[in-house]
């Protein structure tokens, strides 16, 4: 009857029809949100007996592998949450989402009591984690093959500004007497180098650095640093990232937190860097004012209460004195 | 994108969408999503864990998950994709160095089955900082012809910093999102 009146109403009767019939099983269906709520309700009941099944056994843990039991079953009920988040009413999702975080910080607690150096269980995870990209990226390779190599040409040809493949060098640029102060600066393969810069610029790049002193004036947008080893760095910007740096001090001035990921031996203080002009540039670029977050570090291979063994403050009596780089010119 | 899940879609009263915006780190993703919403985003740390927000856009609730992207975590991205509707894939444009990882992260993504039904936007972002890449040059380093056939998609340049783009993107992603979920409208 259905695919009648469609075909003598619609232009495409096939379309008309599989409306028509779902809008008959909707009429038909009324106990809809009485099956949801019923559906929230048997998830909450199952989320409430393993939250507490979790934590007796936190409570009862007494070896390790006690541990790695209880870590699967929070990410499994984690991952629980995740897949029901889409019927669950907002509030319902936070609490869970709470317990969960409360859950892992009762973990911790736990965990740190076991086991003063538990670096074991992240090792495990990032194991398999680098396993999988691997297989993935030879297949990536092999079925992307031909477009490579004219991309690979395309992209090296359009390297930005920055300061590359230097040794033993004092370099500096003034963003100033430039405009690429509204463009990024990337310094990259620098070993045993003075780098001094001045002015405003938006985005800064580092990558392979050893043995190497950078000063910088402040950066509007974010600073990416990779690959940096004994070294040092006074940066001021919006947002710090530091990756894989080893035996390196950061002297930071930041608007948010920074944070390191594969990083050992890294220590931080606050930024006392003048030059010409400095003071004005700090403050239009926000910056004016010390947030004290250069001290407040997250370590992203760390996600515990407790204090990362990475990272820490430099003491004070150590901290060098306010540097003046006026005399350097371009 | 089955019919039993077009039906469950037609039952509910609100019209959501969930929106799952991923993209390596330092790439702007909570910067876009506070920029799109109005708020202050002048402080914002890289994100450890993720955020929820949601947004009412036209006439749809936009249920935005933005996961943080450090390489640490990109791990747990898994466990956001279920029901995901629509997919923010964000690019920063000024760092050519990581255009591969980005590429390689991007198309590991795709290869999952339960982000088969999604729209894919590729946001071109930091477009207002000088020397960035155009849109059209990370749509062919990131080889996204390739899901000509298997997907939605779009790239659209922005900048979180300014909000140019942003809405013109988002104004794809509803559509398209729309336009496959919500028949009957």
């Amino acid at each position: 009857m259905e695919e009648h009146t469609a075909a003598t109403v619609s232009t495409n009767p096939k379309h008309q029809a599989l409306i028509d019939r779902l809008s008959t099983r909707r009429s038909s269906t009324p106990a809809t949100s009485s099956d949801s709520a019923r559906q929230v309700a048997d998830f909450l009941a199952s989320f409430a007996s393993t939250k507490l099944s979790i934590e007796q056994s936190l409570s009862e843990c007494r070896s390790r592998a006690d541990l790695d039991q209880i870590a699967a079953s929070i990410s499994s009920l984690e991952q629980l949450v995740a897949q029901n988040s889409y019927h669950l009413p907002s509030y319902e999702l936070r609490s869970c989402l709470k317990s969960i975080s409360d859950l892992r910080s009762a973990f911790d607690t736990a965990s740190s009591g076991l086991l003063p150096r538990k670096k074991f269980s992240f090792r495990n995870k990032a194991a398999k984690k680098d396993e999988e990209p691997k297989n993935v990226d030879q297949s990536l390779e092999i079925s992307i093959k031909p477009s490579e190599n004219d991309k690979r040409s395309n992209l090296s040809v359009r390297d930005g500004p920055g300061f590359r493949n230097e040794k033993d060098e004092t370099l500096v640029k003034d963003f100033r007497l430039c405009d690429i102060g509204q463009g990024d600066f990337t310094l990259s393969d620098l070993e045993n180098c003075r780098v001094y810069l001045k002015g405003r610029v938006r985005a800064l790049f580092f990558n392979r650095i050893r043995n190497c002193q950078v000063f910088t004036g402040p950066i509007l947008g974010s600073v990416l640093i990779e690959d940096v080893t004994d070294s040092l760095f006074m940066l001021a910007s919006h947002q710090i990232r530091i990756h894989q740096a080893k035996a390196t001090d950061f002297y930071l001035r930041v608007r948010s937190r920074p944070i390191i990921e594969d990083s050992n031996g890294v220590r931080f203080a606050p930024y006392r860097l003048i030059y010409e002009g400095i003071e004005e540039e700090l403050k239009e670029s926000a910056l004016g004012e010390e947030t004290g977050n250069w001290a407040n570090v997250d370590d992203f291979k760390w996600l515990r209460a407790i204090q990362s063994p990475n990272w820490g403050l430099i003491p004070e009596e150590e901290w060098l004195e306010i540097v003046d780089i006026s005399e350097f010119k371009e | 994108m089955g019919l039993l899940s077009i039906i469950r879609k037609i039952k509910r009263k609100e019209k959501e969408m969930r929106i799952l915006m991923v993209g390596l780190d330092n790439s702007g993703k909570t910067t876009i999503v506070l920029k799109v919403n109005g708020e202050d985003t002048s402080i914002i740390s890289p994100t450890l864990g993720f955020n929820i927000k949601t947004i009412a856009y036209q006439k749809y609730a936009l249920n935005i998950w933005d996961v943080g992207g450090q390489k640490t975590i990109r791990s747990y991205w898994r466990n956001y994709f279920e029901q995901t509707d629509g997919l923010v894939w964000v690019v920063d444009s000024s760092d050519v160095r990581r255009l591969e990882d980005c590429r390689a992260e991007l198309h590991n993504l795709l290869r999952e089955e339960r982000l088969s039904g999604a729209s894919l936007l590729v946001f071109a972002n930091k477009q207002d900082i000088q020397g960035a890449l155009k849109p059209s040059e990370i749509a062919k380093v990131l080889n996204l012809e390739v899901m000509d056939k298997s997907r939605h998609w779009e790239i659209v340049g922005c900048s979180a910093y300014t909000g140019e783009g942003l809405l013109e993107g988002f104004d794809w992603l509803v559509q398209d999102i729309a336009s496959r979920i919500y028949v009957l409208d």
